[in-house]
């Protein structure tokens, strides 16, 4: 049975965790980061971006790239939320034919829910991906005050991404969850959580098998971005009257500002004092100028002082609203990254009398929480057994006779892997699925366990088609092994009896000259990867010929097919300079092609 | 029973993945310093770049350049290449401005900053600036 996942479906960034070995973990996104930005784009180069990469062009794209769309998910155009964010959000923003909101982005208007389904099949993707297994079930979080509408989107957008939603689980919920606090019969817990853009406040009450919320409350529009907006303002105003130059007015200045403040918020969390230091920040007639200025905690807490007040004042106005003295409260969670700021730790102990919880990453708790659900969903067994290991790696050839691995050496089983593969040339019906067991990178190299064909593929051009393929050990070390046509969903399969299928010798020998063979197999691979390139070049200008016709005049058209005959010419050869020479001519050619259709 | 030994497995496989994770954390343990060392270089460019307008750029300071370079190196930092000319590739590359040009809309124009990698993962995008096309 695949996991199910936790996702913190947030509003600037939201993070994904599993059970693993009973405890939560966060898994880290294609890009190495354990949170992934809520963004998403359509490139001026018309191309779909989801995360880092879409934020990484929000400056210079900021009428298609799309973020903080969970202030608009569910809710109806006319509401008050929306009227006000449509005001600062630099996307355009229209009502739906059924009352709700639309955003434009690219050259189509979306739903919120399709927006935030771009993010979670990306947040999907990067799981299974992490894990080596298909992902189909997620828990998902969304703030205590969500209504029905807002909730029963955010489920939308879950089913839009390929996911079953098992459970819409409140934030503070899974933040409680994350702590172990549902155990305790009766208990109240305040979670206060302190985003980068919004701020909550939720009283929940743990009751039989339930955690009841019994008051929300916050500010939509105060977090740790105003933070860092009073840093710089400081920094800006100071600079001014110190050295008469506005760096407000200098884009680059002001970006490298921004993160210099950015870090000394994060710093003096730990430190008293901290140096702002950005050499070369601008220059004017005078030449170049600096920027050294040094910042205190004291300061810092000065600047924002009232946004922590602000906050205190609202945090006490839901207690009271929940029908609770501040005694009442058992348990206090901090949520959120600016809770890390000693001086709002501080405010929330001096209003509660006493410690909050706060050993866990802030920024995690959430998705940690949500997990922590997964896990009661999927209901966790635990037993002693004695497992086995697969002593050699499994596997297919792909093109250019190259042994992909599915499934790595030393893997415990039972355990399931799978991979999308798709066709090597146009029009291909049929793909032959060889299995192999070996450590070599050579498909040759290793030990053949079984062939088959995969036939009745529509034709299509390549790369197109789907073909998944599944490798299956069960307890007893018997291997399986599907491929199936995601399009049609016609599927073959074998099954390989004892599936190691060597002795110890053979195994111990197949290592060994894995290790002895490193250097000519790197050099093989190499080859086979040029060669790979080398055709995908070919048929990518060949095509690119067809397509341009007669938009492109004769003697480019000439040297390209030229270009593309002595590529063919060297691609056997055995040398992958030469290939890549080739590939190089080909490649510098073929852009005339643009360049002359224009 | 298949339905335990599962179990068993994922906890099993979740301990090697632990010490595949642990190696992982030992490759990067330094990328926190060697991304404040980058701050450094880049910076040290700029002072470079001035003195070279200048006409003061001295062998030295190449030299100590070079120095600095090669510890990044050594830890497994690599220079993100960046072309101009070339359309933008947010995988590498952050825009942090736009500008007129002949250039087509959407390539770059302009390095602002330098980008780097460690052990093949963007440490800090290469800042750059974008052609808007040419504006009538």
């Amino acid at each position: 049975m695949s996991k199910i996942i936790g996702i913190d479906l947030g509003t600037t960034y939201s993070e994904v965790a599993v059970m693993e070995a009973g405890g939560p973990r966060i898994l880290e996104n294609a890009e190495g980061m354990r949170i992934t930005p809520s963004i998403a784009a359509v490139s001026k180069s018309g191309e779909r971006l989801v995360g880092l990469l879409a934020k990484r062009q929000a400056v210079t794209n900021p009428k298609n790239t799309i973020f903080s769309v969970k202030r608009l998910i569910g809710r109806k155009f006319t509401d008050p939320e929306v009227q006000h964010d449509k005001t600062w959000l630099p996307y355009d923003i229209k009502q739906s034919d059924t009352g709700g909101v639309e955003v434009k982005m690219g050259d189509r208007w979306y739903k919120p829910e399709e927006i935030s389904a771009m993010t979670l099949a990306k947040l999907k993707a990067d799981a299974e991906a992490k894990l080596g297994d298909k992902v189909e079930e997620a828990v998902i979080t969304v703030p205590a005050y969500f209504d029905d509408s807002q909730r029963q989107a955010t489920k939308n957008a879950g089913e839009i991404a390929g996911l079953k939603v098992t459970r819409i689980l409140n934030e503070p919920t899974a933040a409680a969850l994350a702590y172990g606090l549902n155990k305790q019969k009766n208990e109240k817990i305040v979670v206060y959580d302190f985003g980068g853009g919004t701020f909550d406040v939720s009283v929940l009450e743990v009751g039989d098998d339930t955690v009841e919320v019994k008051a929300t409350g916050g500010d939509t529009h105060l977090g740790g971005d105003d933070f860092d907006k009073r840093i710089i303002e400081y920094l800006v105003g100071e600079y001014k009257k110190l050295e008469g130059v506005d760096l407000a007015k200098d884009a680059l200045a002001l970006q490298r500002l921004k993160e210099a403040a950015e870090r000394a918020k994060h710093e003096l969390s730990v430190s008293f004092e901290t140096e702002i230091n950005l050499p070369y920040i601008t220059s004017d007639a005078s030449g170049p100028r600096h920027f050294l200025m040094k910042l205190n905690r004291a300061k810092l807490e000065e600047l924002v002082r009232d946004l922590i007040d602000r906050s205190v004042g609202i945090l006490d106005k839901t207690i009271r609203e929940a029908g609770f003295a501040v005694a009442n409260i058992n348990e206090i969670v901090l949520v959120g990254g600016q809770t890390r700021m000693p001086a709002m730790q501080e405010a929330v102990k001096k209003y509660f009398g006493k410690e909050p919880h706060k050993d866990l990453n802030p920024d995690e708790v959430v998705a940690l929480g949500a997990a922590v659900q997964a896990g009661i969903l999927q209901g966790e067994v635990k037993d002693i057994l004695l497992l086995d290991v697969t002593p050699l790696s499994f596997g297919i050839e792909t093109l250019g006779g190259v042994f992909t691995k599915l499934i790595d050496k030393n893997t415990t089983i039972p355990t399931a892997k799978s991979q999308v593969f798709s066709t090597a040339a146009d029009n291909q019906t049929s793909v032959e699925i060889h299995v192999l067991q070996g450590e070599r990178p050579m498909a040759a190299d290793n030990k053949t366990l079984a062939r088959f064909i995969l036939d009745g593929i529509p034709p299509a051009q390549r790369g197109l088609p789907q073909v998944e393929v599944t490798f299956d050990i069960d307890a007893n070390g018997i291997l399986s092994v599907s491929a199936k046509d995601k399009a049609t969903g016609k599927s073959q399969s074998v099954r390989i009896e004892a599936s190691t299928g060597l002795s110890k010798e053979e195994i111990e020998r197949l290592k060994n000259e894995a290790s002895q063979n490193a250097e000519e197999d790197r050099k093989k691979k190499e080859l086979a990867e040029v060669r790979n390139n080398a055709e995908n070049l070919i048929y990518v200008s060949e095509k690119a010929l067809r397509d341009a016709g007669e938009k492109v005049p004769a003697d480019v058209k000439d040297a390209v097919g030229r270009k593309i005959q002595n590529l063919k010419a060297v691609k056997e050869q055995s040398d992958p300079g030469v290939i890549k020479n080739a590939i190089a001519e080909l490649s510098a050619e073929i852009q005339k092609i643009g360049a002359s259709a224009k | 029973m298949n339905g335990w030994k599962r179990a068993k497995a994922d906890l099993i496989n979740y301990q090697k993945e632990e010490a595949k994770r642990f190696e992982e954390i030992v490759r990067f343990a330094n990328a926190g310093m060697v991304k404040e060392l980058i701050t450094v270089l880049n910076s040290f460019e700029l002072a470079v770049n001035i003195l070279e307008k200048q006409g003061k750029a001295e062998k030295g300071i190449y030299m100590i350049k070079t120095q600095l370079e090669d510890v990044l190196k050594k830890s497994g930092v690599e220079k993100i290449i960046v072309e101009i000319g070339k359309p933008f590739d947010p995988s590498t590359q952050e825009s942090v401005a736009e500008a007129e040009s002949e250039q087509p809309a959407g390539t770059i124009i302009e390095e602002v900053e330098k980008g780097y990698l460690l052990h093949g993962r963007v440490l800090r995008p290469a800042r750059v600036k974008l052609s808007k096309g040419k504006v009538y």
